[in-house]
């Protein structure tokens, strides 16, 4: 795969003169990488606690009950208590904790009772709490995660099974082709979010989330592969009647050998300009979900659970729908400058060999 | 020539017109003609036990008639007739029927349950009982059944006079299988055993049971009108689906009111033949009510901050603290009125039914730690901000039928954990989740069907944690909700059974065996160990006691007050040890903001009301109104009106 050739280098070398998308991808290449070890940064566990001589890291182990550090109770450890009072007694003990002392889950009400909290430094919650004080930047931070990690499964998941189906009907042809295009053109004719509504409302709901978001994932792919078909099986037709093809087919490649080492490698320009918007939808397509209620299950952090909450409040707290809008346009917009980018580059008419 | 057009366009005109006629000739011509009069009576005579006619000369000499002229007057001498009342309606009602499929929604208490007239209205602050459509009534204790004289005055909205035939035909509807309704016809069929004629104004209605409050079952019945369902049959459902019912209720409804989908409009009877009756004079003031669709809350908040809406309900501490809160400008300029009323009603069952006929959950020492892991004071405090109280017992609000010093079980973990420890789970997880020998986790589904309470889940579960007892939500839509409840899957579930306004709490349908299992128990007094769970009853704790069994069919069976009573506490102790229902919390009233324009009686409401339009006893006052809009415009400011009415709190 890194044996790259000539052609494709060119390509990577004109992605990177392209300011604009090779920064978005570099700044959303280091997002993925900071949010896959989120835990570090946004968690009410500490990253160390230094107790009588001895380091915990507590934030992947199992729990560790209260008395383990000298408290009264024997559930899991307040980390920013337990800070708090090693900071009284004075003694050498110490606890740091992530620059966001919050998990996304948990209602920490500074006032008292759970309202939404405008953002600030004392009570870091830097970009407040929502309707039920829960900080909102914990929540923003893993509903990205799994906004961005479902886009993409999403995507990988609608190219294989698009570029397989795609591929063989343009190679194949004949009956399979016109077979398959019929039943494409009815599947692809099932309104989607309507089946998402019905499936949900036929799952048992002792279903776990993440099987739930499993089933969400693999609707949503059911009913969203079928537009790359059309692109991936002209493309196939294409390359099938160029004479390198049929020079293989002369030497008596197999069928899997041509498709998978001849075909698809030369339609691949196809496919990766259109990645990075496929990726766009799938986030608003998750957002729009989550805003009507049919998306992610409870309470799973979602830019679009938050967006709802804000459309509430738009008059008693504002900041809420502030920074869930605010994340979804730049990482809507990063996304889509790469998807710009890629495509620039991509561009058959600059860098076609075909005349 | 040139007249061909302007023909074809009058004609077309005329057409249209013709269509656009009343709906009802539309819709007798669209339905075959019945008349079901024959039937009817075809029906009574197959029945002369249940209905039985007699003449004047029969009805009883020593009876004494009551009329509750006694009681005091409801509403205010001030109230002015006039003005429309603007009202939101969260989605289109699905049908104009008061019964049979869809037509127990909320809109249905504008047609029927909050505005007709029954025979006789329990007072709201006396609980004694005025009368409505009676002139007076007389209970007979002894044979079990109520005699009623009809008011003469009283008539229909189609201005028919209101007979007896009248109540014979409630029965005919209420138990015929037209109106697709089970639960009528089981109703009307089983909790009544005979209806008597004596004369056209002149009828008795017997019950089964002398139940201490016998006389409401009969009182509070409201006839319907033989005239108007003449076509009854089996068309019911479509062919009444969009009639408005000739009514006792001073609100009429006129086709051209009815905007599909958007809304609707009733109108004042201005005849109506009690408006001058004492205990009926000074409600329903308003000429029109328009009620309008909005489905998003957060709009019809909106809505009514623009002064487009009259009234909103404030009972969330969300709308009462932060969207409305004391200084928000309408507020403190005194055009918006903040009131809380605190009222005394039976309240509704807010609080976690455990399922007992699950694995562990058969284990008193497991509810018992479940019990002492819930924090619900956590919840009162930071969720309803203290404005709501613990729930001590599951029939709360009953007066002296309420256990007086029976306590619901506080939040300690180390009662949990003890309690816990005696069912074998000694040992943390490594989630900090407690585990038996067996290396079994303490750990249930928790599920509830009220969306806007997921917050509470949220917060027990978090609490429970802290005791070693894993709580796993699952928040369901209402339905969902409801159906897995019925169907006896859950293992804990939070949610709360209606009640209306009775003497004494129901044990039978919540805690008989009957309703837990198909055969509970055997012959010589065992457990049955091959018994099944019963599904579709509200038993949800598939509770089977022989003990309780005892006491609530000797409750049921009882005339006794004092018996009664006494029954009730014990129950209430039985089941407090059996600790499978985890009290919540009761609303101690309820809260509204509205317009200065919108005015109520002297000392807000009554006593027994659980929401502040019940009893149609607030007027609009069109002079406010104009001054109070005219103010918005110039700035001109009042005196901010806040208020509390705690005459009826709880002390």
């Amino acid at each position: 795969m890194l044996n790259l050739n000539p052609q494709t280098l060119k390509r990577l070398r004109r992605f990177r003169e392209i300011k604009r998308g090779y920064y978005s991808f570099l700044f959303l290449a280091g997002l993925l990488v900071v949010l896959s070890f989120g835990e570090l940064l946004v968690n009410s566990r500490a990253l160390l606690v230094h107790y009588e001589d001895t380091l915990y890291f507590p934030t992947y182990s199992d729990f560790r009950p209260g008395t383990d550090f000298g408290l009264d109770y024997d559930y899991e450890v307040n980390y920013r208590e337990l800070q708090a009072t090693f900071d009284e007694q004075g003694s050498d003990n110490w606890v740091l904790m992530p620059p966001v002392p919050y998990n996304p889950l948990e209602n920490h009400a500074p006032g008292g009772v759970f309202k939404p909290t405008s953002p600030s430094i004392d009570t870091r919650h830097l970009l407040g709490t929502d309707t039920t004080s829960r900080d909102i930047l914990a929540r923003l931070f893993y509903g990205t995660r799994i906004a961005l990690w479902f886009s993409i499964a999403f995507m990988l998941a609608v190219y294989a099974i698009g570029i397989t189906i795609g591929c063989a009907m343009g190679y194949f042809g004949g009956m399979f082709d016109l077979i398959f295009q019929r039943f494409i053109e009815i599947w692809s004719n099932i309104p989607f979010l309507y089946m998402i509504i019905i499936v949900f409302s036929v799952i048992p709901q002792t279903f776990t989330i993440p099987a739930k978001i499993v089933i969400l994932l693999t609707v949503m792919v059911l009913f969203s592969w079928t537009s790359m078909t059309y692109y991936m099986r002209t493309e196939t037709y294409k390359e099938k009647s160029r004479d390198y093809i049929a020079a293989a087919r002369v030497i008596g490649a197999s069928n899997t050998r041509i498709i998978f080492r001849h075909i698809l490698p030369n339609v691949l320009s196809t496919l990766v300009t259109f990645m990075p918007f496929t990726v766009v939808s799938a986030i608003t397509a998750i957002t729009a979900l989550d805003f009507l209620g049919f998306g992610l299950p409870a309470p799973t952090p979602s830019l679009g659970e938050l967006l709802k909450q804000g459309t509430a409040t738009l008059r008693t707290a504002p900041w809420i729908v502030m920074s869930a809008f605010g994340t979804l346009v730049i990482l809507l917009t990063i996304v889509t400058f790469i998807g710009e980018a890629v495509r620039e580059s991509f561009d058959p008419k600059k860098f076609t060999t075909y005349r | 020539m040139r007249l061909y057009p302007t023909i074809i366009g009058l004609l077309t005109l005329l057409l249209l017109s013709a269509c656009g006629g009343s709906p009802d000739d539309n819709q007798s011509a669209a339905f075959p003609a019945i008349d079901n009069t024959e039937e009817v009576k075809a029906y009574y005579a197959e029945r002369p036990d249940f209905f039985t006619f007699k003449t004047i000369a029969d009805l009883p000499q020593d009876l004494t008639w009551e009329n509750g002229d006694h009681l005091p007057e409801i509403g205010s001498p001030d109230a002015k007739k006039g003005g429309t009342e603007y009202v939101r309606l969260q989605d289109y009602p699905r049908t104009l029927r008061t019964v049979g499929p869809d037509s127990n929604g909320s809109f249905r208490t504008f047609l029927l349950d909050n505005v007709s007239m029954p025979i006789a209205q329990r007072h709201p602050n006396e609980f004694e009982y005025f009368p409505g459509l009676a002139e007076s009534w007389s209970v007979d204790w002894e044979n079990k059944t109520v005699y009623v004289k009809i008011d003469p005055q009283a008539k229909w909205s189609d201005g028919n006079a209101i007979t007896t035939d009248d109540f014979f035909f409630m029965f005919f509807i209420n138990q015929s299988r037209y109106i697709v309704a089970p639960w009528y016809n089981n109703w009307y069929s089983t909790q009544y055993t005979n209806i008597t004629k004596y004369d056209d104004r002149t009828f008795s209605i017997s019950v089964p049971e002398a139940k201490p409050d016998m006389d409401s079952r009969v009182l509070g019945l409201s006839p319907k009108s033989a005239a108007f369902f003449n076509e009854l049959g089996d068309d019911f459902v479509e062919r009444y689906q969009w009639r408005f019912e000739t009514t006792t209720a001073p609100y009429l409804l006129d086709d051209k009111n009815l905007k599909k989908g958007r809304s609707v409009t009733f109108t004042r009877d201005k005849n109506w033949w009690a408006k001058d009756k004492k205990h009926w004079r000074y409600r329903f003031n308003t000429d029109k009510i328009h009620l309008a669709v909005i489905r998003d809350t957060s709009k019809h908040f909106e809505a009514f901050k623009r002064g487009d809406i009259d009234q909103f309900s404030l009972s969330l501490a969300e709308y009462w603290y932060e969207k409305l809160p004391d200084t928000d400008p309408d507020v403190a300029a005194g055009y918006i009125q903040k009131t809380m009323f605190y009222n005394e009603h039976p309240r509704p069952t807010f609080g976690i039914w455990i399922n007992t006929s699950k694995a562990l959950l058969d284990n008193v020492d497991v509810r018992t730690g479940i019990q002492h892991a819930a924090n619900w004071n956590l919840v009162l405090e930071k969720f309803f901000r203290g404005d709501y109280a613990r729930m001590q017992t599951s029939s709360d609000g009953y007066g002296e039928f309420t256990h007086p010093t029976l306590l619901a079980r506080v939040f300690d973990i180390d009662k949990a954990q003890e309690a816990f420890a005696r069912a074998g789970f000694t040992k943390r997880g490594p989630d900090g989740v407690l585990e038996d020998a067996a290396g079994q986790r303490l750990s249930f589904t928790f599920s509830s069907g009220y969306e806007q309470y997921k917050d509470v889940l949220t917060i027990l579960k978090e609490e429970a944690l802290k005791a070693g007892l894993e709580l796993r939500l699952e928040i369901l839509d209402s339905t969902a909700g409801f159906k897995k409840v019925q169907e006896k899957k859950h293992d804990l579930h939070f949610v709360a059974f209606g009640v209306s306004l009775e003497m004494y709490p129901r044990f039978w349908e919540t805690y008989h065996s009957v309703n837990a299992y198909d055969v509970a128990f055997l012959d010589d007094g065992s457990v049955n160990p091959d018994r099944k769970v019963k599904t579709q009853t509200n038993n949800l704790e598939v509770l089977a006691l022989r003990e309780m069994d005892k006491m609530i069919d000797q409750y049921r069976m009882s005339g006794d007050k004092q018996e009664m009573i006494d029954l009730s506490h014990r129950m209430t102790e039985l089941h407090h040890e059996h600790a499978s229902f985890v009290p919540g919390f009761v609303q101690p009233g309820y809260r509204v903001g509205y317009w200065r324009w919108v005015r109520y009686p002297e000392g807000f409401n009554y006593k027994h009301t659980r929401g502040a339009t019940e009893l149609f006893v607030h007027w609009i006052d069109k002079d406010i109104k104009e001054e109070t809009l005219a103010a918005k415009k110039s700035g001109k400011q009042f005196e901010p009106a806040l208020q509390t009415f705690d005459q009826f709190a709880a002390p």
